[in-house]
């Protein structure tokens, strides 16, 4: 299979334009015969909104954007970021896998990073579950941003048996290094490393670039393969389109050697952590 | 401490090439004194945008300080920017010839805003943003005016120490001399920041560094040698200075106001 990520900067606010931006990227992959097309987080809508979020907020059930795309899924899949209102006044930061017309899943975020410069859980809802769910190339699971650093979330959509996990970001860079690249990038790359190998699956991290009042989104998407080899690098900072081809036959052959998904024993991690919540509890 | 002066170059000009095309400016004007923070955005400016859209502008009092004078022109000659001297002697002592004072700090305040007044109101002619060119060191010390040099438009050199300033600016090939010399407000004759503060930048950004980055408390970094003397007194600057690093406080009376919690985001549709 063809993915493609498409490490882009939204306008903050403006729909509209966001959603002009995203057709021709969906036609651009469509053209490259891309079987799936990834956005970053909240690619509709911009990241840093604030008082905003309310605005931009969309029921994907009847909103006729959602409708346009859902059509444009019948020829390629598309994973998306946006906000949702999922009852009259309850935003969450969500993201949206459309395939064959039809949404096949949301991910409402559930890690709302609130410290530093983050402030997300003044403005929404938490998720509440890591669902992983069928799609054409497999069993997938969507994680957002902040999402992704929690191994406990990681480790609940392989438990589930996903074949890829799916990184909508929004990561402002942070610090310099040796490397042509924010520090912070190596955070994420470490976690997608790790994640992909011990969890034994294709991990595809789609970041945003540009500017939000100063903070600079860091760019450099990634997808690493199941034995935690990195196969594609968007660049750092600059937007790019990346598209790279997936073998999920690299699932089985890495599941040979490595034995993590057979031996995994989720019963046991699961009274382990009941243990953990009655203790924390006291 | 230590930058990577290639990326923090590329961060930087994107970040002006970004924030003019938001805001729809095409060029961009600067207040030059011939120091190395004003020699370093000049730089970055006319690397962002091109040496054609950026305006210097050269704002000595009368005679003094020619050092710095000869050296804001040897930057724009390097650069080939655009540049203007305006004199501001004249408008300073009509002022103060009505009303005398002798302090040099509330005088040299006066400049700093005088220098503001005319960079904003070049900024209104040429369709300019005003660059500005506080640095982090200055910043977190309160070490400047305010609605002086501390304002501007965008600031790329804010989120960098001095001594990291030096960093890119040997990168970036500004004048050995320029990077050399003793950094001054200019207030008075034979003024450095270094006397006045009565530490070294070395030293000083090593300091705010444990404190505010690392956020390390106040026995630790004495802990590394420093003197309890020195921490002390910084971290007063800090907290003496908050006000000048925010924009004044109103008293809540409505539901939503401004300042409290109507929550807005700078970018608001860019």
């Amino acid at each position: 299979m063809k993915v493609a990520l498409v490490q882009i900067s939204p306008i903050l606010q403006d729909i509209n334009k966001n959603f002009i931006q995203h057709l021709e990227f969906i036609e651009k992959a469509r053209k490259q015969n891309v079987d799936l097309v990834i956005f970053p987080e909240l690619s509709l809508t911009g990241y840093r909104l604030r008082d905003l979020v309310p605005e931009v907020a969309i029921n994907p059930n009847h909103h006729n954007l959602f409708h346009e795309l859902k059509q444009l899924s019948k020829e390629i899949s598309i994973v998306l970021g946006f906000v949702e209102e999922k009852e009259r006044g309850q935003y969450f930061n969500s993201a949206a896998f459309l395939s064959n017309g039809k949404t096949l899943h949301i991910h409402r975020k559930v890690f709302l990073p609130n410290y530093g410069m983050f402030e997300e859980a003044k403005f929404f809802n938490q998720g509440k579950i890591f669902s992983a769910f069928q799609t054409p190339f497999g069993k997938t699971g969507l994680l957002i941003c902040y999402d992704f650093l929690h191994y406990g979330a990681n480790y609940a959509l392989f438990s589930q048996g996903a074949d890829i996990i799916i990184v909508l970001s929004a990561a402002p860079g942070r610090g310099t290094s040796e490397k042509q690249a924010f520090a912070s990038s190596h955070m994420w790359e470490l976690m997608g490393e790790t994640i992909s190998r011990f969890s034994t699956l294709f991990l595809i991290y789609c970041n945003r670039v540009g500017f939000e009042d100063g903070k600079s989104f860091a760019g450099g998407s990634f997808i690493y393969n199941p034995e935690g080899k990195l196969i594609a690098r968007a660049s750092y900072v600059d937007e790019d389109f990346l598209i790279q081809g997936i073998n999920l036959k690299d699932l089985s052959k890495a599941r040979q050697r490595l034995l993590y998904k057979r031996d995994n024993k989720p019963e046991v991690i699961l009274r382990s952590l009941n243990k953990a919540v009655i203790e924390n509890e006291n | 401490m230590k930058i990577n002066p290639l990326f923090t170059e590329k961060i930087l000009t994107k970040f002006i090439r970004e924030e003019l095309k938001k805001f729809h400016f095409e060029k961009a004007v600067l207040g030059l004194s011939g120091g190395l923070d004003s020699s370093v955005a000049a730089f970055l400016c006319a690397r962002a945008i091109g040496a054609q859209n950026v305006l210097a502008i050269i704002m000595p009092y009368g005679k003094s300080f020619q050092e710095n004078f000869s050296d804001a022109k040897k930057v724009v000659k390097i650069l080939k920017i655009n540049s203007k001297i305006i004199d501001i002697k004249p408008m300073l002592d009509t002022y103060y010839s009505k009303y005398p004072i002798k302090n040099r700090l509330i005088k040299g305040n006066k400049m700093a805003r005088e220098r503001m007044s005319i960079l904003y109101d070049f900024s209104s002619r040429e369709k300019a943003i005003v660059i500005g060119t506080s640095n982090k060191t200055e910043l977190l010390l309160g070490y400047g005016t305010i609605y002086g040099d501390m304002a501007s438009g965008i600031n790329p050199i804010g989120d960098l120490y001095k001594t990291q300033i030096k960093q890119i600016a040997k990168h970036l090939g500004v004048p050995q001399e320029i990077i050399k010399k003793s950094p001054s407000a200019g207030f008075w004759p034979g003024q450095t920041d270094e006397k006045e503060i009565g530490i070294k930048y070395e030293e000083l950004d090593k300091i705010l560094f444990q404190i505010v980055d690392l956020r390390k408390q106040k026995d630790e970094v004495i802990s590394m040698g420093f003197s309890e003397k020195t921490i002390t007194r910084i971290a007063e600057m800090i907290k003496k200075s908050e006000f000048k690093r925010n924009l004044p406080p109103i008293p809540k009376i409505s539901e939503r106001s401004v300042g409290h919690d109507l929550l807005f985001p700078y970018d608001w549709g860019k």
